[in-house]
Formats: structure tokens, sequence, C-alpha cells
């Protein structure tokens, strides 16, 4: 089975157009075209008139739940997802950013995206690997079986291979390359805060210029604030235009959290985020 | 006019390395970058053209000013010694030349002129080198919108085009025509060969990238009349995620700031670029910010580009080379929302 893109956009436009007619929901968040076909926006459908702007293709990778947290609470907001950013809808519900109530998500099942920049095909180890929506209200296209199964964590395998020393040796160099554009935080559907404490001068905790301790602090930071939140959509590697595999850290950080605590990130609108629930039987492991 | 095989670029890079600091495309992992090269077999030109632009071989990312330990008197603090020799910076496409000329204006042109940047252009050679005019251009390019064409010497010391498996060599300057004289890993080109250098100059001109008509009073007057026109910002604005990617790729973008970092007692006084569509960008001493809106943010990029700059000094603050719109996380093209400004 391949993905029709085609008769997904056509609902999504049929969906978008029903729901902003019957005045359930004031914006639809989609994707139109940007600068040429493969190279699609981000879109926020507003009037019945908009919605035939609205497309859905491969590349259409961005991750909409981004903008989710830009709107007055109450917004009545329909959004296109992918797996992942259900998950990432799923996380902002748990973290009270957003309402269960005032959300239709648009699910869309799907695999084979590519990357805009490079036109290849996106490497499902790369991200969570999952390619039907978590949560939805309406189902675009058919929900997606008989792929390959990718474990979200396979990738970290060979990195977990790597001794302390080599590790810290390449994420160094990794850092090496940061120019601090700070697209990886804005990319990224749970880095909401406002102000980031890399913007905050008083106290400062992190040098401007992108040199080793400042750019350390930097991620190091927005990794662990990341902890048990991340729903590895890839957004901020892909968004990074200078190629950090941030991913490969945000894995680790989540597999570890998932076996300390039994849960990963966005997968139940019932679940309370990791690192804020407090259970008897949590884990002691980060103690020891 | 001289020539070499590209395949012994090698051997050139070697004699401008023996001469001073050479500054070149190599390959790295996101894709290409002008880097001070130790090895001459780095240099590498088979590259469309590069991630960061290469306005950092005079404005570096990072510029430190002052030394200083915390704990001693400021007197004791020191001025970091630039230590320039000859640099040459090999390699750089027409509009990214273009590019040094509107930063000419800020940091030596105003009367306010920038030690840094000026000595930096002073000591510096640059190779030009055309774009394939053979092969189409990158669809994020508009540089032929803004009268640049893919072959244009002017700005460069010397220029080169690439005649299938030959690099051919044109001194533009007279410091170009010295420093052309002397390398001797150059042969002189044929009569053919500087007639093809002729006629691909004058053909570039006429190379299409994405065009739209620009003239820089209307653009500029259309700018400063939807300037308050929220409806049209917020629209062209509402994918962007107000990250610094376009303005740290771009040619043109000159905002920085001054920093003092220090590490225990050690400190350093330094300039750092910055970027208009960082929310901390604007924020005042007393907590006021007046662009907190990301259609501000935005907005201000454009209207700097394309409307004020053409007023205080007569030209758009752009080159076309297409960076920002090729790195944007979300394909924001600023080709586009200039194109629809004009039609609003």
């Amino acid at each position: 089975m391949s993905i029709n893109f085609k008769k997904i956009e056509d609902s999504l436009k049929a969906e978008a157009k029903k729901l902003l007619e019957e005045g359930k929901v004031s914006i639809v968040l989609a994707y139109k075209k940007g600068y040429d076909d493969k190279h699609p926006m981000p879109y926020v459908a507003r009037k019945i008139s908009d919605v035939e702007n609205i497309v859905f293709n491969e590349y259409c990778t961005a991750n909409m739940a981004r903008y989710l947290v830009r709107y007055p609470r109450g917004t009545k907001i329909a959004i296109a997802v992918k797996a992942s950013d259900s998950r990432a809808v799923i996380q902002l519900i748990q973290e009270d950013k957003v309402k269960r109530e005032d959300l239709i998500v648009l699910g869309i099942p799907v695999y084979g995206m590519k990357n805009f920049k490079t036109g290849k095909t996106i490497d499902s180890k790369t991200t969570c690997g999952i390619y039907n929506p978590v949560l939805y209200d309406v189902l675009l296209g058919e929900e997606v079986h008989g792929q390959p199964v990718v474990p979200p964590y396979g990738v970290l395998i060979e990195y977990e291979k790597i001794d302390k020393d080599a590790r810290w040796a390449f994420w160094e160099k990794e850092f090496d390359r940061c120019i601090r554009c700070y697209a990886c935080r804005k990319a990224c559907p749970m880095c909401y805060c406002d102000p980031c404490f890399i913007d905050q001068n008083k106290p400062k905790w992190g040098e401007k210029s992108p040199e080793s301790h400042g750019n350390l602090m930097y991620h190091l930071t927005r990794f662990h604030h990341l902890a048990g939140r991340c729903i590895d959509c890839g957004e901020c590697s892909r968004a990074c235009p200078v190629d950090i595999p941030l991913y490969l850290f945000h894995k680790k950080v989540a597999k570890e959290c998932e076996e300390m605590f039994g849960q990963a990130a966005g997968m139940s609108i019932e679940d309370k985020p990791v690192l804020v629930n407090f259970r008897v039987d949590d884990s002691d492991k980060i103690l020891e | 006019m001289k020539k070499t095989a590209i395949q012994k670029i090698s051997d050139l890079a070697a004699e401008l390395l023996e001469k001073g600091t050479l500054v070149a495309p190599i390959k790295e992992d996101a894709g290409f970058n002008f880097r001070e090269i130790s090895d001459a077999k780095q240099v590498d030109l088979n590259f469309y053209n590069t991630l960061m632009s290469p306005k950092s071989a005079f404005f570096p990312q990072t510029e430190d000013f002052v030394r200083y330990n915390k704990n001693k008197s400021v007197l004791e603090a020191q001025c970091v010694d630039m230590n320039l020799g000859p640099v040459f910076l090999f390699g750089v496409r027409p509009c990214d030349v273009k590019s040094f000329e509107i930063m000419d204006i800020h940091f030596s042109g105003t009367g306010a002129v920038d030690p840094y940047w000026k000595k930096r252009r002073e000591a510096t050679t640059i190779f030009g080198y055309a774009f394939d005019p053979n092969a189409p251009a990158d669809g994020a390019d508009f540089y032929s919108t803004l009268g640049i064409g893919a072959a244009d010497p002017e700005g460069s010391d010397i220029f080169m085009i690439k005649k299938g498996d030959d690099l051919l060599f044109k001194a533009v300057t007279p410091k170009g025509e010295n420093l052309l004289a002397s390398l001797s890993s150059l042969a002189d080109a044929s009569k053919d060969e500087i007639k093809y250098f002729d006629e691909t100059v004058v053909s570039g001109r006429s190379f299409k990238t994405r065009f739209t008509c620009v003239d820089t009073k209307v653009i500029a007057k259309k700018l400063e009349d939807i300037f308050h026109k929220t409806e049209f910002w917020d629209k062209v604005s509402e994918a962007c995620l107000s990250c610094g990617v376009c303005t740290f790729v771009c040619p043109t973008c000159y905002c920085f700031d001054i920093c003092d970092e220090t590490l225990f007692s050690q400190g350093v006084r330094r300039r750092v670029w910055d970027a208009c569509m960082f929310t901390d960008f604007t924020l005042e001493a007393s907590g006021h910010n007046p662009r907190t809106k990301v259609y501000q943010r935005l907005r201000q990029k454009i209207c700097h580009k394309y409307s004020f700059h053409i007023r205080k000094y007569g030209v758009i603050s752009c080159v076309g080379c297409g960076r920002c719109t090729r790195n944007c996380p979300v394909n924001i093209d600023i080709f586009s929302i200039v194109d629809e400004a004009l039609k609003e």
C-alpha cells in the first residue's frame, strides 16, 4: 500500500471546509504551497475561501503542534497532525497548554515523508517511527499497516556502544558547528518557554557567542528540559542548518525516562508528564 | 588572462598559502562553507553555493575586541591584535561579491568606520567565481531580480570562470593584476578562452533566476504604505518560527551585539552576530519590548532590506542569493513576500 497524498489533501480540504462552515473552529492549522511544490509551508486557514490553498504532500513535514500555543486560550482550532505531531498535541494537553475540547485533531496516517531541504526520504530511525496518529477526531486516509516496525530507540544501539569519553568528544564536535540560530528550539513543539533560559541575562545562563561552553550550556539544558517531553518528531534535527543530530540525544534521554518511569511522552491524554508526576513506585535509579 | 586545470587547483591553493591566508570553500557535513585552509587539497570548487555566506571573512560571528581580568585594573585590559597578513578569499559567487559592496556602506561608507571590517577588506584579495551558466539556477535564488548577473566580475579582484575542465582567471583590479602576474602555477589563456570568458560575462547578465520586476523606489514606497497593514504582515509571518537562520546565513545582515563574556575571572569584550528575529533583540533595559510579535520582527527584516535601506542608501540590502529561503525550517521565502507586497 502506498500513501495517496492527493486523497489525503482532498479530505483535509473537505474537513477544513466543513469545520469552518459549521463554525466549529476559527482556524485550521495545515499546509500550503510554498515557493514551489516541494517546499510547502505551515498555513493557517481562517476563511472558507482559504481552504483551497491547503495542500498535503510528502514534503509537509512541519509539526503544526508548534503553532498551537500561539493562539489565545479558548481559540477553537482544527489541526492536521501526522503520528508524532499527534503526540505533541497530547503532550501539550497534558501540560495544560491547550485544552482537548478546543481542538479538533485531523489525523494523517503517513510514511515515506521527505526532507524538503535534501529531497530525500526521512530515515524513520531519526523520528519516532510510528505511522498512525495516536490521537485524532477525524482520520484522513487509511491506517497504515504492514510497514516495517522501527523501534524508536534502535538508532541508539550503536551510540550506546561508544564509551563516555568518546561520546563527550562526539558531542563537543557536533556542538562546535552550532551557530546558535535557535532554529531547533523554535521548531520544537515543546519549547514554548517565554523567555527561554538562554535569552535571559539576569542571571545569564549561557554566553551568546557560538563557542564551546555556551553551546554546551544551551544544548544540554535544552535536552534536559525536554526529558520525558520530547515526542521524537525530529523537527529540531531537520530545522538545524548545520545538521547536528539532535535527535540522538533526545532519544537517549527519552529512553532513560521510559525505562525509569514506564511512560513515553505524548502517548495518552490520561498520563501526567513524568517529571511532574510523583508515584511511590517511581524508580530511584536516578539517585543511585 | 590565465588558466589552470580544475584538477590542479590545489597547486594554486598551495601557492596562495605560501603568500598568505587562504579562505576557500570546503565540503563539510552540512554543505560547503568558506574556511581558512590549512591543507591545499581541502579546496573544493564543486559547489553551487556555500551554506553560510562569505561575510564572516570580514565580519566573523564572534570578534574579540578586548581581553580583561575581572580582578585586575581596567588599565591592564588588552586590545586584541588582528595580526593580519594578506588574505585570499577564493571562489565567491557574484551575488555574494555584490554583498560586500552593500556591507561596505555600513562598515565604512557612512563616516563611522569599523576598523575590523576595513582592515580585513583591505587585506583581502577576492577571487570571484561565476555560476555555471549552463546549469539551472537553484529554485530559491533570485539574484537576477536584483540586477546581478551569473558572471559579473565587478567587485572581485580576480574573476574566475569555469570552461570545461579548466578555470579561467581574469584580473579586475590592479591588486588582482599584480597577484595574477605573480602566480607561477597558472598558464596563459588562449584567444578562444579570452573570447569565451568575455562572452560568458555578457550572457551571464541575461541568465534568469526567479524574476520579478523590482523598481527600488516603487517597492520602498509600497512597503512604507503597507507598514501598518497588520493583516498583510500577519498573513506572511504566520508560519515564521522567529529563529535566526535567515539572518545568520544572509550575506547582508549585519546586526550585532557587544557582549562582555566572562569565564571565572577571564573576560572578553566581543562582538557577536545578533538577529532582528530574536525576541530579545529589541528588549529595552526598562523591560519594554517594542517588537514582541513575530509579524513585527519579520516586517522589520523585510522593510529594512527592501524599504528603509533604499530610503537611506539608495540600494536594496539583498543580493538574491536564496540562502534564507533554502535554509528556512518552514520555507518562508523573502522573494514571495516582496512579490505579494507589490500586489497589495
